[in-house]
């Protein structure tokens, strides 16, 4: 029991901290042109002032994403009764 | 000036019913926008950023139409999705809340594929002779959908109780991917996600319903972040031609939904394999001749 509910708090720890990550990269994506945008970035172009407005709104829907399974799994626990 | 005679109206009344039919029939619109053109011989091609403008328009009606068809539904399942977030939970019995989060988890792999993929797999995949074989690949795959599918069970619920019960979180996932299939021409998005559900075990019919209400968020949000390319100067010339074509596709994909929710009831995709198969062999024996 106890080991199942340490893995419940981790998976929701990493939930919250991939989501403020992947908001803080949504961000990125939007304020920075291509050029500015760090080397390991995927859309990284040296000289290119394109925004990649797109990779944002991905890495923000995933960000919410994980928002909503944190959520979730922190919410009152269901009394379930197996059949 | 010479910008206006990029489509003409003729053509703009033939692409958008063409759209608005195959967005919806599983076909491949792509696939269909990339032949037709040049099988008629017409100087339209399918990365033309006056075209891309203009398809804005045809997927934004067709969207629309999805919208307006299953306005009830969504009432229904946004209700839902709120109660679930508010509870905290999403409750066994609470249909709407699970096809909602199910909708959410399904869009999610291919709205993040198609935001990062369309624009490098649309350029790699643009000819006529690809898209044609990729037509012919879309039949198969319609076909082994239906070969093995899994049988759906009978049962009294009514369709989005059978859909929720039917579909599992990681289902709804796959079949989200699959419609990211529909980047390369010649796939269809509306073919791979009822393939997808009727692996899943869900019938005909429940399976169009779930890749109808799937397709509606991604072809409209698809079609409203580039919205802004037909009301600029990409758009300039063909915006005329774009509004006839979006209401031709509007009244297309109305009459396509309204015949596919019926059809599927006692039909299956076999007929739409078929098609694709042949259609895609003998457009690709006439490109490469």
């Amino acid at each position: 029991m106890l080991p199942a509910m340490r893995n419940d708090r981790l998976l929701v720890g990493l939930a919250i901290l991939i989501g403020i990550v992947l908001v803080v990269i949504a961000v990125i994506y939007w304020a920075e042109p291509a050029k500015s945008l760090p080397g390991f970035f995927p859309g990284h172009q040296a000289g290119s002032n394109h925004h990649h407005a797109k990779h944002g709104i991905a890495a923000f829907l995933v960000g919410l994403a994980c928002f909503a399974f944190a959520w979730f799994r922190t919410g009152p626990k269901r009394s379930t009764h197996a059949a | 000036m010479i910008v206006a005679s990029l489509i003409t109206y003729p053509q703009a009344i033939i692409l958008g019913l063409l759209q608005g039919v195959s967005e919806l029939f599983p076909i491949s619109s792509l696939g269909h926008s990339v032949i037709l053109p040049k099988l008629l011989g017409w100087n339209i091609h399918q990365n033309d950023d006056y075209f891309l403008s203009f398809l804005v328009a045809v997927h934004l009606a067709t969207a629309l139409v999805l919208l307006g068809f299953f306005w009830r539904d969504w009432v229904r399942i946004l209700k839902g999705l709120g109660r679930s977030l508010a509870q905290r939970e999403i409750r066994a019995d609470d249909t709407d809340a699970r096809l909602g989060w199910l909708l959410v988890v399904g869009t999610i792999p291919a709205g993040i594929l198609g935001l990062t993929l369309e624009s490098a797999l649309r350029k790699l995949f643009a000819s006529p002779t690809l898209a044609a074989i990729f037509l012919m690949c879309n039949g198969v795959m319609l076909f082994g959908a239906e070969l093995l599918r899994r049988r759906a069970p009978r049962t009294d619920e009514d369709d989005d109780a059978r859909i929720a019960r039917q579909m599992s979180w990681g289902g709804a996932f796959g079949v989200g991917a699959a419609q990211a299939l529909a980047l390369i021409p010649g796939f269809s998005r509306s073919g791979a996600s009822m393939g997808g559900g009727l692996l899943m075990g869900l019938s005909n019919k429940d399976a169009a319903r779930f890749a109808f209400l799937l397709a509606t968020p991604i072809i409209g949000a698809a079609a409203l972040l580039k919205l802004p390319q037909l009301l600029g100067h990409q758009g300039d010339g063909v915006r005329g031609q774009a509004l006839v074509a979006a209401l031709c596709a509007a009244v297309a994909a109305y009459v396509a939904v309204r015949f596919l929710m019926r059809y599927f009831e006692t039909n299956t995709l076999t007929p739409f394999a078929v098609y694709c198969f042949v259609a895609g062999l003998a457009c690709t024996i006439y490109f490469v001749s």
